[in-house]
């Protein structure tokens, strides 16, 4: 069986080697659908490592609270992109906060709270301007380095507010003397009371633009726009051995909180990185969904291009029978090309992908992202591909009768 | 000698379309072939002569009757078992060669022992020594279109007896070479006969029946004559390697034997 194997596959390699041109056309099918599928997971990939080396940063103390729908995520995503509010619906309360930092080993308790708002100074107006509220706290959690001036505390934090470098800059026109200027939100007056430094993360686990973003107190913000949705608490825990023990306790505590209603979920470690958008994901998905079509695309012009083999063959079907080659023998025969072909096209598609991302990886922050789950992913993939479209025209040249085949000439 | 019948045919049946267009290509077929026979089946266009040899080498099903090869009735036997009994039993010798045209001779020679399970190794070794038989060795490496048409049909029967098949089945092997390479291989096969191997031959020259030992000429699928040239007692028996050097021959007119093959040596370096 094995010797059989060997020589089917140095068959199917010799006839794909007859057929260079015609060969490397149909692989490169199946290489620009490995290559975008490639591409988009390496990115996707470089996303989550970028938030999971942030986190890293941070420290591994870390324990994040963000809501969840008890809805599948595909309707509430829906319904999130057909609402006119850009963020989740949240049922995180601000009662949470103050539930959760009387937990034991918690340390630090911090909520992310993001409306949209317009900003105005005496010179500029700005619209859509994502204004966070947060407590003081926030900074314990999480270092955000300032260029000038402080972050909100607790004696100031009624009528301060901390600006990103982009959105002073945008603002002001300036950075440094912007501390001590006033802006204008909703008609309520703040004080500027410090500049974030550039920070050019705009990926995160927090899912804020740090440097277009205004910081504010959180009950500023609730009592400017009425209602706050609270997109994310940041908890610290006093030591990492205590993480599973503190979340567990977080969970109860919210769940009785909420009467019940477990429309949240806990994370710490690793399970933090997972992208925080749920914009995010359905954009990759259905980017994903486009190359999966490509590569059907592709494996359409694998059984395409046997089913041409197969004709142009079946002289040699013919011959093959008649010295003693069962229809299984054929069958495997052509079936190893079409997997060889495959195969093929997605090592090329492999190569193809990367070096895509290796560019993109250039002229943007992404850098890209090889795992060997990728890998095998692709390999897998193309195998699978391979059998299915390979499977037909397969059968069609082991069925072929060897009388009729043998008076069949090119 | 009852154990030498190689191949028994009873009430062999095939039958094409049905009703008004139903015809019968062979018709109640008996026939008995011993070990060591060469067979010229003659006859004219039609008479099924070609449809007989497909069954014989299990390429065909009848529509009914028994075929007994080596005591085992095959008629029935799934077609995966045909096919191996194809590859180990069975030697196949065309009118057009049918070599594959995009494997050197040596590979087309070899292929047959792919599917009786050989290892590469064996397999080209098998398929060297008998192109050497048939002194084409040294285009081990040619492709079938470098050839002529004399020396195509030579490597054709080098694939036939690779695999050391208990017949050898030609379908008009002389049909598309001119006469000098018809001899020649007239002379290979008879050589091969000699060590004791089986030949069924279907032909249209009347010239070529003086190699045979029965002549069976056919008519609207039966048999119309049946003449034995050799008594059955007479017949080349086989021996243990046949693809090996002619040294060893067989035991019965061994006077006949060592002549010829100096004939066509001759001949052949001619050629």
């Amino acid at each position: 069986m094995a010797t059989l194997i060997k020589t089917h596959f140095k068959l199917a390699k010799t006839a794909i080697k007859e057929n260079r041109t015609r060969s490397f056309l149909t692989c490169l099918g199946i290489a620009i659908g490995v290559a975008s599928i490639i591409l988009i997971l390496s990115l996707m990939g470089s996303i989550s490592n970028l938030v999971k080396s942030e986190v890293d940063e941070i420290g591994s103390d870390l324990i994040v609270v963000r809501p969840s729908s008890t809805k599948d995520s595909v309707t509430s995503i829906v319904e999130e992109l057909t609402s006119s509010s850009s963020f989740q619906k949240s049922n995180l309360a601000l009662s949470d906060i103050s539930a959760i930092s009387s937990i034991e080993d918690v340390s630090a308790v911090a909520p992310i709270a993001i409306s949209v708002n317009t900003v105005a100074s005496e010179k500029n107006t700005f619209s859509s301007v994502p204004i966070l509220g947060t407590t003081s706290s926030f900074v314990a959690i999480e270092p955000l380095a300032l260029k000038y001036g402080a972050f909100i505390n607790d004696d100031n934090k009624g009528n301060s507010v901390v600006l990103g470098h982009t959105l002073s800059l945008a603002i002001f026109n300036t950075i440094n003397s912007t501390v001590g200027k006033t802006v204008t939100i909703m008609g309520e007056k703040f004080i500027v009371v410090g500049v974030l430094d550039s920070i050019d993360k705009s990926i995160n686990f927090d899912n804020v633009d740090f440097d277009n973003a205004l910081i504010m107190d959180i009950e500023n913000l609730d009592k400017i726009t009425g209602s706050t949705q609270i997109q994310q608490i940041n908890i610290k825990a006093t030591n990492t051995d205590s993480l599973a023990k503190v979340s567990s306790e977080i969970k109860t505590t919210l769940t009785n909180q909420k009467l019940g209603d477990q429309n949240f979920s806990v994370a710490y470690g690793d399970e933090i990185t997972h992208p925080a958008s749920s914009l995010f994901t359905i954009i990759s998905g259905m980017l994903t969904l486009v190359a999966a079509i490509s590569l059907v695309v592709g494996g359409i012009g694998v059984m395409n291009i046997m089913l041409v083999s197969v004709a142009e063959r079946t002289h040699e079907i013919g011959i093959r029978k008649a010295v003693g080659a069962s229809s299984r023998n054929i069958l495997i025969q052509f079936l190893f090309e079409a997997l060889i072909l495959s195969v093929l096209g997605g090592i090329f598609g492999l190569i193809l992908g990367y070096i895509l991302a290796f560019l993109i990886s250039i002229i943007t922050p992404f850098t890209p992202y090889i795992s060997w789950c990728i890998v095998l992913l692709t390999f897998l993939t193309t195998l699978v591909v391979g059998i299915i479209f390979g499977v037909y025209p397969a059968i069609k040249a082991a069925s072929k009768n060897p009388i009729d085949s043998l008076k069949h000439y090119r | 000698m009852s154990e030498n019948i190689l191949i028994e045919l009873r009430g062999l049946t095939k039958r094409y379309g049905y009703g008004d267009t139903e015809s019968f290509a062979i018709k109640d077929f008996d026939l008995t072939i011993k070990r060591g026979e060469f067979i010229m089946i003659m006859g004219p266009s039609g008479c099924g002569k070609t449809t007989l040899l497909n069954i014989i080498g299990l390429l065909d099903r009848a529509t009914r009757g028994e075929y007994i090869l080596n005591g085992e009735n095959v008629a029935s036997i799934s077609a995966r078992r045909q096919s191996r009994l194809r590859a180990k039993k069975i030697g196949f010798v065309f009118q057009n060669f049918n070599l594959i045209e995009d494997l050197p001779i040596l590979e087309n020679v070899a292929l047959p022992l792919i599917y009786s399970g050989h290892s590469k190794t064996a397999r080209l070794k098998n398929a060297s020594s008998a192109l050497k038989r048939f002194h084409l060795q040294e285009r081990e490496y040619y492709f079938p279109y470098q050839l002529s048409g004399g020396q195509q049909q030579r490597v054709a029967i080098a694939r036939a007896i690779v695999n050391d098949p208990e017949i050898i089945l030609a379908d008009e092997p002389t049909g598309n070479l001119d006469s000098r390479s018809s001899h020649i291989v007239m002379e290979e096969l008879k050589a091969i006969h000699e060590e004791g191997n089986t030949i069924i031959m279907v032909t249209h020259n009347p010239a070529l029946t003086v190699y045979a030992t029965r002549v069976i000429n056919m008519l609207d699928g039966q048999i119309d004559t049946d003449v034995k040239t050799v008594a059955d007692a007479n017949l080349p028996q086989p021996i243990s390697v046949k693809i090996k050097k002619k040294s060893s021959t067989p035991t019965e007119s061994s006077t006949v034997k060592e002549q010829k093959p100096k004939k066509h040596k001759k001949n052949r370096r001619k050629h």
